[in-house]
């Protein structure tokens, strides 16, 4: 009995693993194909809807008045102008933000005093929502690009900070204490242990940073502006020219997924000794 | 033999840490002397403080009395001078082997271009070459603590401490590591402090073997092991081994300690 027990069990093995084959459609262009194919069943029905009259054009627009209005406005350069605009203000944020954070929550590794007595207000301000800044921001700043970007750095450095300082206090210390018996100073040791440790955790808010650097945009022209897609939201909705909304949402959209993938590639880039366990995923 | 004289001399030292319920004295009046070249493995119950004396000697910590001689100076700690190998290889996963190997000479400020040419050779040395670019996520346990060996040794330091350096790899690779590291000690005439709860390797690569009761550790018996063997394996067939093996054991106690804690068992 006790024989047939491992023959038993590699058959189950088999059997299992057969079950868990991937269907035909589970490659890059498989996925790719249904991914598409679900967008335009989503625009089809919403314009057939339109059509037939089950809902209302004014109150959602219609697919094919939103495409022939984004090629108009492409043409006549007005939607690329507005993009870049929100765009240049976003990574502005989002640079400023990102590094600035960054540096203060690392900064603070080298004393756990000024860390410790700066913790309640760094988690004060951060459970502010810091959208309710955007007004006083106006205020100080102007309604001109700088306001936009002050608003995305409130947003992004907060994140930056916190994430920065928790990793730096979570850095191996026995990499630290490898380095103090070699003799490194602290310095040394801050830069050579303690913050290529804190790499993957930073990178990772980038993700985060990147979406918060064009809300802050965003809601910065929604308040006061002339330009950027913000703005052009903002005035459309306000005429109820839905199609013009939609324009600006989906660029938006395709806006944050360009740069989400950038991030990814910065990722590669910075970390090439993560990517090494990402190959080779659990498969349950 | 050329006459032996003492290298590092530790004397006195006590240390205590707080704990749940008061302090604990993990050492107390702990002496011992290391001698030039020597190897010296120190055994004892788990948990007496094996590694507390070696963060006191690296300089991680600093011990509540007592005094550490250095080739007769008194000195604080062997900081920057003690090549420190634990049972976690430590290689950082940001660099790769190369940059690992050289992360002692780097934080020494020895010039770039000559570090690159010291870790080349060792890495040669140690069999290693082809592996400079490699990140550490990629090698074996093995290849791994080799990386750290070589890490080490590449400082030059004056004392080696290993804390079981290779009791988290699979008996064989413990092996070939065992003759490594005792060739390269030989190679590069390093004087080695290792720290192990394994009997036989204990005996296999060293000189003498301190013993220490359990807590607070004081140095309960010294053995001069006098295998002469070229390597440790071949220190296993030596007829001697045994006999220095079941002494150990008897030394450590191991059917009272099984006894204690049957104890404890029952009475809670």
């Amino acid at each position: 009995m006790t024989l047939a027990m491992p023959n038993s069990t590699t058959k189950t093995k088999r059997k299992t693993r057969r079950s868990r084959r991937r269907p035909v459609f589970d490659t890059t262009l498989g996925r790719a194909a249904l991914q598409a194919l679900a967008v335009i069943v989503f625009f089809a029905l919403w314009e057939l809807g339109v059509r037939v009259g089950w809902i209302s054009s004014f109150l959602v627009g219609s697919p094919s008045g939103i495409f022939s209005l984004a090629y108009k406005m492409t043409m006549s350069g007005d939607l690329l102008s507005d993009t870049w605009y929100t765009l240049f203000e976003a990574i502005l944020g989002f640079v400023i933000g990102t590094i600035l954070g960054s540096l203060i929550g690392l900064a603070l590794w080298y004393s756990a005093f000024v860390a410790r007595l700066v913790e309640p207000f760094i988690i004060a301000i951060n459970s502010v929502p810091k959208i309710a800044f955007a007004p006083i921001i106006i205020l100080w700043f102007g309604t001109g690009l700088v306001s936009k970007v002050a608003l995305s750095v409130s947003l992004t450095a907060i994140v930056a900070l916190i994430a920065a300082y928790q990793a730096a206090k979570d850095a191996d210390t026995d990499l630290q204490s490898l380095m103090v018996s070699m003799g490194a100073t602290k310095h040394q040791i801050f830069y050579k242990a303690v913050v290529p440790s804190t790499l993957p955790s930073i990178i990772a808010t980038f993700r985060i940073n990147i979406g918060f650097g064009l809300v802050g945009a965003v809601v910065g022209e929604f308040i006061s502006s002339q330009r950027g897609l913000g703005h052009m939201i903002y005035s459309a909705s306000s005429l109820y020219d839905l199609n013009s909304v939609w324009v600006g949402l989906f660029t938006l959209m395709i806006m944050g997924f360009i740069l989400y993938y950038v991030i990814d590639i910065i990722e590669r880039a910075m970390l090439p000794w993560k990517l090494l366990t990402t190959s080779h995923q659990l498969q349950v | 033999m050329q006459p032996t004289s003492v290298q590092l001399s530790v004397k006195n030292i006590r240390k205590a840490f707080a704990g749940k319920n008061g302090e604990v004295q993990v050492l107390e009046d702990l002496s011992f002397n290391i001698n030039e070249r020597d190897f010296v493995s120190i055994i004892g119950p788990s948990g007496c403080g094996k590694t507390t004396i070696f963060n006191i000697i690296a300089g991680l910590l600093e011990p509540d009395s007592g005094t550490i001689n250095f080739r007769g100076e008194e000195i604080e700690s062997l900081r920057g001078r003690v090549g420190y190998m634990m049972q976690k290889d430590l290689l950082f996963p940001w660099r790769t082997v190369l940059g690992n190997v050289m992360l002692g000479l780097e934080t020494r400020g020895v010039d770039p271009g000559k570090a690159v040419d010291r870790a080349r050779t060792y890495l040669q040395q140690f069999g290693l070459s082809g592996f400079e670019n490699a990140y550490p996520k990629m090698l074996s346990g093995g290849m791994r603590q080799r990386v750290a060996l070589i890490r080490t040794l590449i400082m030059d330091p004056d004392i080696l401490l290993l804390d079981e350096p290779f009791s988290a790899l699979d008996y064989q690779t413990r092996l070939y590591l065992e003759g490594v590291l005792k060739e390269a000690v030989e190679t590069y005439n390093k004087t080695v402090i290792l720290v192990t709860h394994d009997i036989d390797e204990a005996v296999a690569l060293s000189k003498r073997v301190v013993v220490l009761s359990g807590r607070p550790a004081r140095v309960k018996t010294v053995h001069d092991i006098e295998i002469d063997a070229r390597s440790p394996i071949a220190a296993r067939s030596d007829n001697r081994f045994s006999g220095y093996f079941h002494a150990l054991c008897a030394e450590l106690d191991i059917q009272t300690e099984a006894k204690t804690e049957a104890q404890t068992e029952a009475t809670s």
